[in-house]
């Protein structure tokens, strides 16, 4: 992103409350003209009713929505010119496919030439253009979720929002799927909000992710952001695999942190947080920076080990998982290659890791 | 275990005993009164000891019987439209509302179903009465229309429960305004309910007769009441043809609703 791209989305101090409970808290945030951005959270995390307000089908307690540096608080949600896609199936079950598709047009009363030359393109697109003329009862899953993209794309919306669009279908097909929204979003250019809990296809997907917790966003920033340089413990733990290692703090020079365990062993660590000594923290390693090894790692500084005996062992086809008992009575899990290593069942190991692989956090208040 | 049919071996003729003679007890009365209504008999005496068309001829001859053929006729369309008008409005608000006392206004609207049809007809009829209102046509709207609506709005909230109000969303996310989406998206879907709806108020006010009898002069009648006085003041066969007709419409109407189902739900 450059400072000349203009933003097609700016979120300003976003708040919206359901009683007392607050459901967004402050989010704030811009998307770049023909972005890619997804809210990854859990369920209750606020993701889902950030995306509804920027639809309009719920009104903010405060804060600003801006599409084109407009605000769009006042505009009804059928005068926004977004599309959206649904978690549920929400194809018109009383129409064809074709009519679906088609919708949006004549309620906009667009001319019947144009109409059907924009919906064979639409269906063209989502490679459906056989089951024009079918019912959605007739069609698999998958086969709907692409129809409503199209019905959502076929009047060229300024904003796609993706509601967990694939969360009902099975693995196989979700990532047919992905790759065919991905195919679509790099055809059309369309500024696209894509909701959803599931962080493998946040990674997958998107240009930028904004981790959302409790109500706020956790981190926002590209996928490789988010599982390299996490901004917190939380982040840490919920994009991609993570260890997360309990130990108390015992000193912090030049953004390296000092950690003791519980059993003694000392480790090392980077940190930005604002670490107060002698309190609890936790350093994130993900499995697959632990690498086995026979002997201990003291001798360069830059490398460290811990030492542990294997009580699992899973074959993952190209990965081997291994679950280590340590000293500091906590398993950890180690993730490797499955041609490199050959640990068995019982055995010993030291597993070495960079410092430059250890992050080190604040412990979690609730931590889970 | 699941007991199916052919697990049950010969216990199964017990089941097919019960299920026919739990038919034949449905369908007796109604076949009866078809044989009568072919019978020679001026007595309604059974088996009829000739068959004759006679019964059918007196009836067609007799304007009354036709006249008040039309009255029901008229009460119940109107009645169905102004079910539906009304009840459409109610099931929406039901099911969609968000207001305190929406499940008692539910019950509400259902209570005609559960409260004596004596009592509303005595209250009604002192009401009707009050304002001279006795033997006209709206009287006997108003009446059916009161044991109609809980059918519509059933009905209706039941449709409307079973559709995802996301898809109402998606069309007004696709540029359709609120009423645009509810027309031709949300109306359409829930159309099978508000048939049924429909077809209930009709049959509802077709065959009523307790609030009826109270709301009827004697020169306006519906069909019911007309064959209620007839009766009481003698037992001609020609009360076993109208009923015979009364039951062919009926039938009639089922069928054109099992058929609109079918092609609906297709």
């Amino acid at each position: 992103m450059t400072s000349l791209t203009k933003n097609a989305v700016e979120i300003h101090h976003l708040v919206k409350r359901f009683g007392q409970v607050t459901a967004v808290d402050d989010v704030s945030l811009s998307v770049a003209d023909g972005e890619f951005l997804t809210f990854l959270g859990s369920s209750g995390s606020g993701k889902t009713s950030t995306l509804f307000i920027v639809a309009g089908f719920e009104d903010p307690t405060s804060g600003s929505v801006e599409i084109d540096g407009r605000s769009v608080l006042s505009v009804p949600p059928n005068e926004r010119n977004i599309g959206m896609v649904f978690q549920r199936y929400t194809l018109f079950p009383n129409m064809s496919v074709r009519d679906n598709i088609a919708f949006p047009l004549s309620v906009r009363g667009r001319p019947q030439n144009e109409i059907d030359r924009a919906v064979a393109e639409m269906l063209d697109m989502v490679r459906l253009g056989s089951y024009a003329g079918r019912r959605p009862s007739e069609l698999s899953g998958g086969q709907q979720q692409r129809v409503a993209l199209a019905r959502a794309l076929v009047y060229r919306p300024r904003l796609l929002l993706m509601d967990e669009p694939l969360a009902a279908l099975d693995k196989r097909l979700r990532e047919d799927i992905q790759q065919e929204i991905r195919r679509i979003h790099r055809e059309l250019g369309v500024t696209i909000l894509y909701v959803t809990h599931d962080q493998e296809e946040a990674l997958r997907m998107s240009d930028r992710i904004a981790v959302f917790s409790h109500g706020k966003i956790a981190q926002i920033g590209s996928g490789s952001d988010l599982y390299e340089r996490p901004a917190n413990g939380f982040v840490a733990s919920f994009v991609g695999n993570s260890n997360m290692l309990r130990g108390r703090l015992r000193g912090v020079s030049e953004r390296m942190a000092s950690v003791e365990l519980a059993d003694g062993t000392v480790l090392h660590g980077l940190s930005d947080a604002n670490l107060i000594h002698g309190t609890q923290v936790e350093i994130m390693v993900r499995p697959e920076r632990l690498i086995p090894s026979s002997s201990r790692a003291g001798d360069l500084t830059s490398l460290q080990s811990v030492e542990g005996t294997v009580i699992d062992v899973s074959y993952l086809g190209e990965a081997v998982q291994y679950e280590i008992a340590t000293r500091w009575q906590q398993n950890i899990v180690v993730r490797n290659d499955s041609r490199a290593s050959g640990l068995e069942l019982g055995a010993s190991a030291h597993f070495s890791f960079h410092v430059h692989d250890a992050l080190v956090f604040p412990t979690q208040p609730s931590a889970s | 275990m699941i007991l199916t049919l052919n697990r049950m071996g010969r216990g199964r003729f017990v089941l097919y005993a019960i299920a026919g003679a739990t038919s034949a007890f449905l369908l007796l009365p109604v076949v009866f009164i078809a044989f009568l209504s072919f019978g020679s008999s001026q007595w309604l005496q059974f088996p009829p000891p000739g068959w004759t068309l006679k019964w059918y001829e007196v009836l067609f001859a007799d304007p009354r019987w036709l006249a008040s053929m039309l009255v029901s006729l008229k009460v119940g369309l109107c009645v169905m439209a102004l079910s539906i008008a009304l009840g459409l409005p109610a099931a929406f608000a039901i099911v969609r509302g968000r207001f305190p006392g929406r499940a008692a206004l539910h019950a509400f609207f259902i209570s005609p179903m559960i409260v004596p049809v004596i009592i509303l007809a005595i209250a009604l009829y002192a009401l009707i009465l009050k304002l001279g209102l006795n033997g006209s046509f709206l009287a006997f709207v108003a009446a059916h229309l009161i044991l109609a609506l809980p059918f519509s709005v059933i009905c209706i909230v039941n449709s409307l429960e079973g559709f995802d109000i996301s898809v109402e969303k998606a069309a007004i996310i696709c540029g359709a305004t609120r009423l645009q989406a509810i027309r031709r998206v949300t109306l359409p879907a829930i159309r099978l309910g508000i048939l049924s709806g429909a077809l209930f108020s009709f049959l509802v006010s077709w065959d009523e007769v307790v609030l009826s009898i109270f709301m009827a002069s004697p020169g306006t009648q519906t069909l019911p009441v007309k064959m209620w006085t007839t009766l009481r003041q003698d037992l001609t066969p020609v009360i076993a043809a109208v009923s015979t007709l009364l039951i062919v419409m009926t039938i009639a109407v089922m069928l054109v609703a099992a058929f609109l189902r079918r092609r609906i739900a297709r």
